[in-house]
């Protein structure tokens, strides 16, 4: 019997949790609504955008997001290419988590564009010589293949859950696009089927989306800081570094208020993955500043100079970047790996951390003027800026939040059986 | 047209087995028709460093005659102190867009809004840009300026009622529209080129200091000075083939 009050406690718990987090997100998206308004009616000029420096912290966000959704992709590839089953039970999530990250890079990118009803150019009109031209491509056909791969991942349960008479159940009826085979032999064509748009996916996602983003940087040879062939494998490294946080923040955030078992062996090697990207990705960074630094270019030299001690350096580069998006997490990873609540804290720092990693890309070199004589830039976000930003975010999380509760993300039952083993790590 | 070609063709041909030295006589045929064929004009710009006194007049002028908004100016005048006390000297550099060969925004727009005309100026299209800025982060001269849509109504009756006709096309009031929140830069006043005129700001240079012209006619004054071993160009190093040369 006290088991069942418990059972109960939690069930308030978490209705009334959720009144407070979707309001909450509410609270952020009307804010988020009130400085789109703004940027409508009044164009870019509601940015600290200036000619000096044309971009900020949406295309600070914009990469922020596309590292996010390839990160969380690389780690669902884990699962369905290579098959590490101990990660089986993010899988879903993972693509969930890319598809949706992608979603809101798109939103912030749109967002930046000085016309933004002229957007489907990028699509009807192609430059073969223009990066960015590709990368639009890419994304699209990143997105589709994403939406695919968690399509067959779910199917199975979509129909299971189709025959419930709830609102999920319609949705899930909708969701399975009307497929009804419930089969082994359909399930092993949907591995089968993952496997192969895994593999497809896996060089779009390095290659394509987001070291292709990196390579949007790399090329631009008047930008000495982000002209090098390492600034799109940084990109890719810190995309997992951010991927593999987001996933461990998501997945123990959600088992703690579902009240549901977190799975300590699986987080903490997914930390472990994280600690050595982001090593590894703290690495490159250092080759990439000494090739900035060995140039003599001033423009390099200058760049370096803002970014490790501009007038904001302390809050992005030192506070944000260093200590947060790295060295606390890697202290907790290596002190505390037992907690599970260090291992989160660990993983939200790095989430955060990688936000300023975005910000110092963007934004240093483009503070220096092009030539001498020209006026240098400055710049700190407008609160039309962070309005927006605050908006898109918290509609993603909104987004995330309801595919979650509606959606089969977590595994049902019976895959778990056909698992096996997940029983004896929780 | 393509009739006469063909003649043409035959003709060469035959005149071609007639020859003894085919080969040669071809080619030289060749060269001959090249020289006697008018090349297009392919303007440059010169700008006389000796000459300029960093008065600005050309920034103004070039305000004046494209209308530009508060932030975008298409030339500038970059004035830099060089050397330490007592042996300074100050060095003006005018900047209009260098109109490159091999220009950087070309290579990196999306849409190709931006591309090079056969007369060697680098044009946007207002109305296929998205307002990207990517042009503007390549561009290694800074020449690029964004239209925030701001305006100079408050100091200047009547400022949004008229635009310049920049490219040789009608643009008429400005409003929310193309060119507000795009990418906009210096056109070497093409739409005063297509009349005959000269650029606002080498019609209107005190010190007479700038020069525009045709740098596919060997006996241009652009021509001349351009090889005249004063002539410099700005970040060589970038490979972007400026348009603009500077006299030392």
């Amino acid at each position: 019997m006290p088991s069942k009050t418990i059972a109960q406690n939690i069930t308030t718990l978490v209705k009334s949790n959720r009144v407070i987090w979707y309001g909450f997100l509410l609270v952020l998206m009307l804010v988020g609504v009130y400085g789109l308004s703004m940027r409508v009616q009044t164009g870019l000029i509601s940015t600290n955008l200036t000619s000096n420096v044309p971009w900020g912290a949406w295309v600070a966000f914009y990469i922020y997001f596309v590292g996010l959704s390839a990160g969380a992709f690389l780690l669902s590839s884990l699962i369905f290419v290579f098959g590490m089953e101990k990660y089986e039970k993010i899988g879903r999530e993972a693509l969930l988590a890319a598809i949706l990250s992608m979603v809101l890079a798109m939103m912030f990118i749109s967002l930046d564009l000085g016309r933004m009803e002229k957007f489907w150019h990028s699509l009807v009109y192609f430059n073969p010589f223009s990066v960015l031209s590709y990368e639009v491509r890419f994304y699209g056909l990143y997105v589709l293949i994403l939406i695919t791969e968690l399509y067959l991942s779910m199917r199975q349960d979509l129909i299971k859950n189709a025959q419930r008479n709830d609102l999920k159940g319609k949705i899930a009826k909708i969701c399975s696009l009307g497929s009804t085979d419930l089969s082994k032999q359909s399930e092993e064509r949907d591995h089968k089927w993952l496997k192969i748009l895994g593999s497809i996916g896996i060089p779009i996602a390095i290659f394509g989306v987001h070291g292709g983003t990196g390579a949007l940087f790399a090329v631009v040879k008047a930008q000495h800081y982000w002209n090098s062939a390492i600034f799109p494998v940084i990109f890719v490294v810190s995309a997992l570094v951010s991927g593999t946080a987001l996933l461990i923040t998501f997945y123990i955030i959600r088992q703690k208020v579902m009240g549901g078992q977190v799975d300590k062996t699986m987080v903490q090697s997914l930390a472990g993955l994280m600690i050595g990207f982001l090593i590894v990705d703290i690495g490159l960074q250092f080759y990439e500043y000494l090739i900035s630094a060995y140039s003599l270019d001033h423009h390099a030299l200058d760049t370096l100079a803002i970014l490790f001690g501009g007038k904001f350096s302390l809050i992005s580069f030192w506070l944000g970047q260093t200590f947060i998006g790295a060295v606390v997490p890697i202290f907790l990873y290596f002190k505390f790996r037992e907690s599970v609540n260090a291992l989160l804290i660990g993983a939200i720092m790095v989430v955060f951390g990688i936000v300023a990693v975005r910000f110092n890309i963007v934004v240093p070199p483009l503070l220096i003027p092009q030539l001498g004589g020209l006026t240098g830039g400055y710049y700190f976000p407008s609160s039309v800026e962070w309005m927006t930003s605050v908006g898109v975010i918290g509609f993603g999380l909104l987004l995330y939040s309801l595919s979650v509760s509606i959606l089969p993300v977590d595994l049902s039952s019976p895959i778990e059986k056909i698992g096996g083993g997940v029983k004896d790590n929780g | 047209m393509v009739k006469e070609n063909i003649k043409e063709k035959i003709s060469r041909r035959d005149f071609f087995k007639s020859s003894s030295f085919g080969a040669k006589a071809w080619a030289a045929e060749l060269l001959a028709e090249d020289e006697a064929r008018p090349k297009e004009t392919k303007w440059a710009m010169v700008i006389d460093l000796q000459k300029c006194i960093g008065c600005d007049t050309c920034t103004v002028s070039c305000k004046a005659e494209n209308r530009t908004p508060p932030g975008v100016t298409y030339n500038v005048v970059l004035k830099e102190k060089v050397g330490t006390f007592p042996n300074v000297t100050k060095i003006n550099t005018p900047r209009p867009c260098m109109q490159c060969d091999q220009p950087a925004c070309k290579q990196v727009c999306p849409v190709k809004a931006t591309y090079k005309m056969k007369n060697g100026i680098v044009a946007i299209d207002y109305n296929r840009c998205i307002g990207c800025r990517y042009c503007m982060v390549a561009c290694p001269y800074g020449a690029r300026y964004f239209d925030f849509g701001e305006n100079y109504e408050q100091e200047m009756l009547g400022y949004n009622s008229y635009q310049t006709n920049e490219y040789g096309v009608e643009k008429g009031e400005r409003k929310k529209k193309a060119p507000v929140g795009i990418v906009r830069k210096c056109h070497f006043c093409f739409h005063r080129l297509q009349r005959g005129e000269e650029p606002a700001c080498v019609e209107t240079c005190l010190g007479d200091a700038r020069y525009i012209g045709d740098l596919n006619n060997p006996d241009s004054i652009v021509s001349k000075l351009v090889h005249s071993g004063r002539a410099v160009r700005l970040k060589e190093n970038m490979a972007t083939e400026p348009r603009v040369y500077y006299l030392k």
